[in-house]
């Protein structure tokens, strides 16, 4: 099966109205069905009549708290994510003009993991509203990760030119990541043990709280990105290219990075750096329904949730009570789908 | 009627060469003034560096000059939103390389994106519009290929149908022959010809090849190290005196009966120096 | 280091095995006299050498070594990840008590003809086969008979104690991220805490996991329902308040018994955690924390 084939299914002669409606209708139920099903299967048998009755006190009823608390945050989280971080990599893709990239190549969540090691060392306890320490510390440390790469790539007072921008993400990368070690290095064992677990990714948020937090900060994301596709189309065929087509190209690059790192900085901040979504997600994604980014982006956020909620899925039930790490799963699936891309091309 | 005017430009000057450079891009003009009429098929030539696509980039709206000013109708670039300009002035650049596997249909209907809403999709009028510029770059039976499969020459011609979709009053070309082979070459000379006759397209060539001016352009423009040596008629302007001075070659400029256009045949070196970066004159 | 670490290397792998094998013996045994220069490594040993009475021949002790608080005037000599062996070896040590997985400083100190003990992990009899064999290898066994005699005594006064109650199922968390429930860890059915807290007359909820340490997530955690959940934090990390609020934490799972019933139990001490001589002290507090009695 060849590349021009797969293409050839969805392209044919229908217009893009149709193509985006279609797309969205089978990935939206996808999502749905995903979200709906994963909090009904769990490491322990509950009864969804028990879960639902409300003449049981809730502070009594373990089927409701156990759907309620512990499964339904969780596939919450898991899809919010998930769509987050696969919408971030098609942005970052786009922009960068490189299939490769990721929402983490450019040193966003190296700065989140940095600032969440920190705090996890300093015993940091401040919590506001519903905002823990971690979650805090690791958004703040995205941001600023986020403002150096930026200042990094614009300090010659030009235009953002992205290959600099690459150039800058990738040695803040390599810098924090030398932090964080040392920082490991200095801790004690226990925290050193904490922060590692903190890297491979945990969706069991606990509540609603967390997701409450960093709901704002999606949907700004979100929001941002919906201006986006028209404009990632003709930025990665060339940005003097683009220019000539009436794009604003240093907005909508800025636009590209911010929405994006933003993006990433909430996902992080919630739930880890669970990677490969957003590499994964985009690329399936672009196997399904073509390139065209008005299609791939909102797809892919789509299919990123229902991913993750799948793999979340995986990751706590398959040799339950021990849990799986979420990042794991994903390493577990992505690295041998990379594999395949890899011989397929070749 | 001027569609395009450039008055007294100055650029990059001021630079250190801070841009990224591409293959062949050049830097600098001073004092660069073009004027381009309605209709007419006008030639950027020079060597490399001599500041032909800094030209064409300015020509364009992508770069603003540091000194003087480009209209378009008589309406300065500055002072147009980009959009505007883009429905009315295409770009066909040297090279194209998306970064994914578009298809060439949706290639040339990014091409409409001027003419587009902030949320608007492309509807059926502009996949006529596509499919129509598709068909006069003899590229219709390409639709549904992934761009990247294609051969040099079938490339240029998509990339000229996605500048046509745009519906341009001005088409803007940098070195579009550079990358091909001769059969190519000719091809894409013949519908540059073809479109600029049939559908009144004002184009702007920027160009090496001495043969391709002489054979398409009926004015050119001559810039040697950011300056203009010289601007009018081809069959005024080519000359041996003029690639002599450009060049530094030693070369027959004749009008070929056959071919019934001027023609270049390079003699000899004539001097010792040569190259862009020559010692002035 | 080069080609020869590679050879000393896999010589040190082969001393780990026969260590693994036999943990606890000593390498390179030397003939009579006692070791009087002791470097300690393991903060659970260092207690007990002081315990035994081989205190006065401590020289050097670990980077976390907080008890006795004679060890608070010894030279720190790093810790299982960075132990700094020049450092160990310019204080002419006679014995080093090492971590098993310290592969690479045991073949140094070899080297070097100095002998070393490797500390072995393991539940509440491996804690008390140490103590002997430290008591061997520093010419006090004495001391450490009697050491090993108090624990065991105070230890079946907890067990006398709860005898007969109700063993009610317990959490005992050792670790979690502040203000959270995120990133858990509690004993699984293996190890000293969970014999600590099996004497101490509770049922370890997570006795089915052959581990000595668990994540549980939160539906774990709601399908295992604990009557009683006992969180431990060495001391000096909460106040009064502080303590407050982490029970709190718990209340969002409120149908767990222990939640509902207000049997959060925070305690906050430095010892209960260190499989050492004080490991007694500890199961009392256990006993204290689920069933509110105080052995005699």
């Amino acid at each position: 099966m060849n590349h021009a084939v797969l293409l050839d299914r969805t392209h044919a002669t229908r217009p893009i109205r149709t193509r985006l409606t279609m797309t969205l209708a089978v990935f939206g139920s996808l999502a749905v069905v995903t979200c709906l099903l994963a909090p009904l299967v769990g490491s322990t048998h509950i009864s969804l009549a028990r879960a639902f009755d409300r003449s049981i006190p809730f502070s009594e009823n373990v089927d409701a708290q156990i759907f309620f608390v512990a499964r339904l945050p969780r596939v919450m989280a898991g899809a919010l994510v998930g769509a987050t971080l696969a919408a971030a990599g098609v942005v970052f893709q786009a922009m960068l003009r490189n299939p490769l990239a990721t929402p983490f190549t450019l040193g966003v969540s190296a700065g989140a993991s940095l600032a969440a090691m920190l705090a996890i060392i300093f015993g940091a306890t401040l919590t506001i509203g519903p905002f823990s320490a971690v979650p805090m510390a690791s958004f703040a440390g995205a941001t600023m990760a986020t403002g150096i790469v930026y200042w990094l790539a614009t300090a010659s007072g030009r235009a953002m030119s992205t290959s600099v921008l690459l150039l800058a993400g990738v040695t803040l990368n390599s810098f924090f990541s030398a932090l964080i070690m040392f920082a490991q290095y200095l801790a004690d064992f226990a925290q050193v043990y904490r922060a590692a677990r903190w890297l491979m990714g945990d969706l069991d948020v606990g509540g609603f709280d967390p997701i409450v937090g960093a709901v704002p900060f999606v949907v700004a994301a979100f929001a941002l990105f919906a201006l986006l596709p028209s404009s990632l189309n003709l930025l990665s065929v060339g940005a003097d290219a683009a220019a000539a087509r009436g794009v604003d190209v240093a907005r909508a690059q800025r636009l590209a990075f911010f929405s994006a790192s933003l993006a990433t900085s909430a996902a992080v901040s919630l739930a880890g750096p669970i990677g490969f979504i957003g590499i994964v997600v985009p690329h399936l994604v672009r196997l399904l329904v073509g390139v065209d980014h008005r299609i791939v982006l909102p797809a892919s956020a789509l299919f990123g949730a229902a991913f993750l909620v799948a793999c979340d899925l995986v990751a706590r039930t398959v040799i339950a009570p021990v849990e799986i790490p979420v990042g794991v799963v994903t390493a577990l699936i992505g690295g041998p789908f990379f594999l395949w891309l890899l011989v397929r091309k070749g | 009627m001027l569609t395009l005017n450039a008055q007294d430009i100055t650029y990059g000057y001021r630079r250190h060469g801070s841009r990224d450079a591409g293959a062949g891009e050049d830097f600098a003009l001073r004092g660069v003034s073009a004027a381009i009429p309605r209709g007419s098929l006008t030639g950027l030539l020079g060597p490399n560096g001599c500041g032909k696509t800094t030209l064409l980039k300015l020509l364009s709206g992508v770069l603003q000059p540091e000194q003087g000013t480009v209209t378009l109708d008589g309406q300065p670039l500055s002072g147009l939103p980009r959009r505007a300009i883009a429905r009315r002035l295409a770009v066909v650049p040297q090279e194209t390389h998306p970064a994914f596997d578009y298809t060439v249909m949706e290639m040339v209907l990014m091409g409409r994106h001027p003419h587009l809403g902030p949320f608007q999709l492309e509807g059926p009028a502009d996949l006529a519009i596509a499919r129509e510029a598709l068909a006069s770059t003899g590229t219709a039976h390409l639709a549904e290929r992934p761009y990247m499969t294609l051969s040099g020459g079938e490339k240029q011609r998509v990339v000229i149908a996605g500048a046509l979709a745009q519906a341009p009053d001005v088409l803007l070309l940098d070195e579009p022959t550079a990358s091909l082979d001769l059969g190519y070459q000719l091809e894409v000379a013949s519908l540059l010809s073809h479109l600029n006759r049939e559908r009144s397209v004002t184009m702007v060539l920027a160009t090496h090849d001495l043969n391709l001016a002489a054979s398409l352009c009926d004015s050119l423009v001559l810039l040697r190290q950011g300056r203009v040596l010289a601007h009018g008629p081809t069959t005024e302007v080519l000359t041996a005196a003029m690639v002599q001075q450009l060049y530094g070659v030693d070369a027959e400029v004749s009008f070929h009966e056959r071919a019934g256009h001027v023609t270049v045949v390079p003699l000899s070196t004539g001097t010792p120096e040569r190259g862009s970066l020559r010692a002035r004159r | 280091m080069a080609t020869r670490a590679k050879g000393l290397i896999a010589l040190a792998a082969l001393l780990v095995v026969g260590a693994a094998g036999q943990a606890g013996q000593t390498t390179q045994p030397r003939a009579a006299a006692p070791p009087r220069r002791i470097v300690s490594l393991v903060p659970a040993l260092t207690e007990m050498l002081f315990a035994i009475g081989a205190g006065p021949q401590v020289v050097a002790v670990s980077s976390y070594d907080e008890f006795p608080p004679e060890v608070k005037k010894l030279p720190r000599v790093g810790a299982l990840l960075d132990p700094d062996s020049e450092r160990i070896l310019a204080l002419r040590p006679d014995l080093v008590i090492l971590y098993g997985s310290q592969s690479e400083v045991q073949t140094q100190f070899a080297r070097a003809g100095i002998q070393a003990y490797v500390y072995r992990h393991g539940g509440i009899t491996t804690v008390l086969d140490t103590i002997r064999e430290l008591g061997a290898a520093t010419a006090h066994p004495t001391e450490a008979a009697r050491v090993i005699r108090d624990i065991q005594t105070r230890l079946d006064a907890v067990r006398a104690a709860v005898k007969g109650r109700a063993r009610p199922r317990v959490l005992l968390v050792f670790e979690r991220q502040p203000r959270t429930l995120r990133d858990l860890y509690v004993s699984g059915g293996e190890g000293f805490l969970h014999e600590m807290l099996e004497i101490a007359g509770g049922q370890n909820v997570f006795a089915d996991v052959a581990r000595e340490s668990v994540q549980p997530s939160t539906e774990t955690l709601l399908a295992r329902a604990p009557e009683v959940i006992v969180e431990v934090h060495t001391s000096g990390m909460l106040e009064a308040r502080e303590v407050a609020d982490e029970q709190n934490v718990w209340s969002a799972l409120s149908s767990i018994p222990a939640v509902r019933n207000k049997r959060v139990r925070i305690l906050t001490a430095d010892y209960l955690v260190v499989p050492g001589p004080r490991l007694a002290q500890a199961t009392e507090a256990f006993a204290q924390a689920i069933h509110g009695v105080r052995p005699q």
